[in-house]
This record gives C-alpha cells, structure tokens and sequence, in this order.
C-alpha cells in the first residue's frame, strides 16, 4: 500500500482545538498543574531549605543505599554540600517522573475517552481525516504538552534547586548527568508509557472518569514503583537510567502500536 | 435530476453484537433529490448514515457515494458531505464560531475563510449574536443550528441531516425547513433526512425510504407509493358534520364509491375517479345534506407511512410518530 503522507494541516488543527478546549476545563488544568507545582518548586524548595547548611551525609548510613559510584561523588563534596545535591542533585530524579506520566495520561484519557463523554466523537469522525492522522494528532495533544511540562517544570526546579543551594554551594549543580538522561531520555519514555495505557484504557472505557480510575488502577504501581526508586536503589546512575529508558520506549511503543490497531472509524463507531 | 445516482446502495447489511442493524438495505438517491429516511428508533437510519459515509464498515452489500465506495475511500466522501449527527455533537468548551471554524481547518479550510463562512451560515441561522459565547450555555435548539451551521460549512454536495429540526421552536423549524429545500431545489444537494417529523418529510422529500429493524418496508415517491396502497382516489366532503349512518349508507352506495368513513367535518371517499366525486356530492344534496366542499386529498407522505408501517405491524412510538 502507498504511504499517504500526513495531513499535518488538518492534524495540527485537532491539536490546537484540544488543547484550547483543555485550557478551558478547570478539572482537567488544575490536578495537571498542581502535581508539577509541589514536586518541582514546593518540594526542592523545602528540600533544599531544610537540607542547606546540614553537616555530612557520610557516615550517616544513607551512602550505603546509593551505587559505589554516586558515594564516592557525594563524599567527595564538601560537608555542607552533600545532603543537598545528593537529595536535588539525584534522589528527586526519579519522583519528577510523575509529571510526565500524569500530564500525558490526563491529557489522553481527555482527548480519547472524553470524546466520547462529551458525544463529540461521532462528529468527529465525520471529518475527512484519516484513522492514522487522527490517532496521530490526539497522541500528539496528550505528548506534546506532557513533554513540554515536564521541560518547563525541569527548568524551574532547576532554578529553584540551585537557588535555595546557592548560599551554601555557590555553583550551579542541577542538572547532574543523571537529571539530564532523566529529562531528555527517560521522561519522554513515561510519557509514552503514559499515554500509551491511556490510549489502550480509554477504547474500553466511555468516559474520560472512568479512564482516569482504570487508568489511575495500572498508573498507580509505577507511580510507588518510581517513588521507591528514590530510596536510590537503580535510577541513580546515568547508564541504568538509559537502560530503564530503553525498556519504557519499548513498552511505550507496544501499547501504543496495540492501541493504533484498534484505533478505527469502524471500531469506534461500533461502540458509539 | 441525473441519471447516475449520487447514492447506490445494493444489500447493505451490518450487524451488531446486539442484533441487526441494516438487512440488505438497497435503494438509490439521485442528484438534488430529497430522500427522507423514516422509521421508528432503532430502525436502522443513523446505522445507514454511518454507513454511507465511511464512519461504519458494512458486513455484506455495497454502496456509492458520488461515486466513491465508503469503505475504501471514506475521505474522499467526507470532504463532499456534510452531516448533523442527531446530538449536536459541539465541543461545549469552545464557542459555536471555534467550532464551526475547527471544522473548517479539519477540511482543509485556512482559518480565515472558516471563519467568514461560520460567520455568513450563524448568520443565516440567526445564530450570528451567539457566535462567540461557549456553546455550553446554549439550548437544544440553538445547539443544533451551529451543528447545521458546521453541516454545511465546506458547502457539501450531499447532505445527511438527522433530526435537524428537532428541539427548534415552530419558527427556526419553518426557517430550517425553507432553508433544506433550498439547497436541494435551487443549489442541487442531494439530501438525505432521518426524521420523525412526518409533516416535515412530506413537505421536503421527493423519495422516501421506510426502515423497521433493519428492513427496507417500502421505497419510492409518496404517491407511487400510495397507487400501490391504494385503489382509487381519496377526497374530503365538508358536510358541517360526521356523517351520519344514513349519509354513509347513501355514499357507499354510489356506483364508483370504493369506500367512505366519517371524519368530524363530514366524510372521507374513496372513488374509483375522479369523475365519481360530483356523483357523489349529486347524491348527498339529493338525501337533503348540505355539501359545502368536495376536496381530492392524495395521500400525504405521513398516510403513505402509517399504512406501509401498519401493515408491517410495526408498533409506532409516539416520537415516531
């Protein structure tokens, strides 16, 4: 079969039209902003504060729980450095992967399910847009933002991290090289990962609630899963990180390929 | 009207894990035409709808549209129709003009012409004052005037309307009504109507299609239809009054008098001809009963429907109705 190129016009038009109809929904714009707020400005800020000026880790048997490595490091570092940049600098890495993970299965649950909650989705198919494009562009509505919150939000406790520090470090040591994977490799996998329980969730479901719970039921476990992480038992080297990254793309890939297959007028249709 | 149809369909079938929908639907619409889809819920039009336009896949048969198959070639058909869906469908986040014009972009349409056209049709459907607040303040009726609104924006050749004026007040029902038979008699579109306004079909429809469960009942113009229900033709005689059993007596005994009922302003005929009813009139005057008006009623759109149903034994809801 030929490939069709896509209708990026057409595509980028549902985009926009989700996203300006999500901004609009305080029930959608609130839990999605908050969750980012408090983990990476409230939570490094209070960190930091109560961690700035605390005498050496070393020796109080948190450096027993991280990689060889990673102590070494934060041994290395002077006394009233060390608490802080191994709290910001590392252990915060893997809780801030909560933000992509919540803004893209928010965002999807509303653009695949909230269809057809709000009886929209027929409409919608009316359209002259293929199945694939218009799969494509509601991926796009919950990744792309997903994504680009997690970007912004990086950016801002980066600032805030190395700002609270600052009195006591006086150099800039957020982002590590662990943040760094973390945000260019392993965050835009959550989201996919996200996105792509969303995807296969809300076929199942009819409306964008019901997505969130039965979502929320499979979203959960990693959520404890990433949150034990930060006790430092794998994401605190930058080669695992990538390899935990490598197995979320390829999870992410699967269920997002399993949910296109059954993404089809027809499919849907049958089920309006 | 041309002579290739706009619409061929030819067994059309589709099943559900509920049941069937459509069991070998078979009919054809040509250009300009007004076919009105009728029948109880459940009969199977909305399913026929999807059908047409890609949105479903059939299990069996097959169908054109402007030449295209839905199954294989569902874009190309959609960017040529047009459709109101029977819930409005509108996102109630966006303004009625944000939605019209999302529509449009969806088309292919640039922004800026979507939004002349969302402002030229909200205008036409005295929905130009409410074009910029969020559709979710907004009643039924004027729900479905941006729906039409979003209908007919990228100016369809075929148009698929599903309840278009249900939930209007009387006068944006009379002004939707005038503005369907526009477009078919003066612009060309090709229409087809699910309706259960059976006046409204009457007055729109040039062919109409009567589903129940699934089947086709019955196919054609109202009239075709009705030579085939009926013998003879059926007129009004105005008597002030019902007819009593002595007048009934006198009629049906007038040679060419097929059949005659009271009606509270006097008797319903049926003759053989034309030529029967001064006969008839002739004969009430001769028994003493004043005859105001001998009027000839053909069989209406909703007559032909009720007896092709009844005879189904098809149970008429009230909304089907």
């Amino acid at each position: 079969m030929a490939f069709v190129a896509p209708a990026w016009g057409p595509m980028r038009a549902v985009v926009a039209k989700d996203l300006t109809a999500v901004s609009r929904s305080k029930a959608v714009i609130i839990p999605m902003l908050a969750v980012p707020v408090l983990l990476l400005i409230v939570l490094p800020f209070v960190i930091g504060l109560a961690a700035s000026g605390k005498g050496a880790v070393e020796g109080t048997g948190i450096l027993d729980q991280v990689p060889g490595g990673l102590a070494d490091e934060i041994s290395s570092l002077p006394d009233n450095e060390q608490l802080v940049v191994l709290v910001n600098g590392y252990l915060l890495a893997p809780l801030f992967l909560i933000v992509p993970l919540m803004v893209s299965a928010v965002l999807a649950a509303d653009a695949f399910a909230g269809e057809k909650e709000r009886k929209t989705l027929e409409g919608l198919l009316h359209h002259p847009l293929s199945d694939r494009d218009l799969f494509l562009a509601k991926l796009a509505t919950a990744y792309l933002p997903a994504v680009l919150v997690s970007w912004i939000g990086f950016v801002c406790f980066a600032i805030v991290s190395n700002g609270v520090a600052w009195p006591q470090v006086g150099r800039v040591f957020v982002p590590t090289k662990l943040w760094l994977v973390v945000i260019l490799w392993i965050a835009p996998a959550v989201a996919a990962t996200g996105l792509g329980i969303m995807v296969r969730v809300s076929a199942r479901v009819r409306t964008s609630q019901e997505a969130n719970q039965l979502g929320g039921a499979v979203i959960l476990p990693l959520i404890f899963l990433a949150v034990g992480q930060s006790t430092g038992l794998l994401l605190v080297t930058p080669q695992i990180a990538i390899g935990v990254g490598v197995l979320l793309w390829a999870v992410a890939l699967l269920l997002i390929r399993g949910g296109a297959r059954k993404f089809t007028r027809n499919a849907l249709a049958t089920r309006l | 009207m041309g002579e290739t149809p706009v619409i061929d369909v030819r067994g059309l079938t589709r099943h559900f894990p509920s049941g069937t929908a459509l069991d070998g639907l078979t009919l054809e619409v040509a250009q300009g035409e007004v076919l009105a889809l009728l029948g109880p819920n459940g009969a199977g039009k909305t399913t026929t709808v999807r059908l047409l336009n890609g949105v479903l896949e059939p299990d069996g048969g097959s169908a054109t549209v402007l030449g295209y198959d839905p199954t294989a070639d569902g874009d190309a058909i959609r960017a040529r129709t047009g459709v109101l869906t029977e819930s409005a469908g509108l996102d109630e986040r966006l303004t009625a003009r944000e939605n019209l014009v999302f529509s449009g972009r969806i088309r292919g349409m640039t922004k800026a012409d979507s939004g002349r056209r969302a402002d030229d049709l909200l205008g036409v459907l005295a929905m130009g004052d409410r074009a910029d607040l969020p559709v979710q303040g907004f009643s039924t009726g004027e729900r479905k005037r941006v729906a039409l609104a979003r209908a007919l924006l990228h100016n369809p050749e075929v148009l698929f309307l599903d309840e278009p004026t249900s939930g209007l007040d009387p006068a944006a029902t009379r002004e939707v009504v005038d503005l369907i038979a526009r477009l078919a008699t003066e612009e060309g579109r090709t229409v087809v109507l699910c309706t259960h306004f059976l006046p409204e079909a009457g007055r729109l429809a040039d062919r109409m299609a009567v589903l129940d469960r699934g089947q086709l009942l019955a196919f054609g113009r109202p009239e075709e239809l009705a030579a085939e229900l009926w013998d003879g033709l059926a007129a009004e005689i105005d008597l002030g009054r019902p007819a009593d059993e002595r007048v009934l007596t006198a009629t049906r005994s007038t040679q060419g008098v097929l059949d005659a009922e009271p009606i509270p302003e006097g008797l319903h005929v049926r003759v053989a001809s034309r030529e029967v009813l001064p006969a008839v009139v002739a004969r009430l005057v001769e028994t003493g009963m004043p005859v105001y008006a001998s009027v000839p009623r053909p069989p209406t759109l909703e007559d032909v429907y009720f007896e092709v149903t009844s005879r189904a034994g098809v149970e008429i809801t009230a909304e089907a109705a």
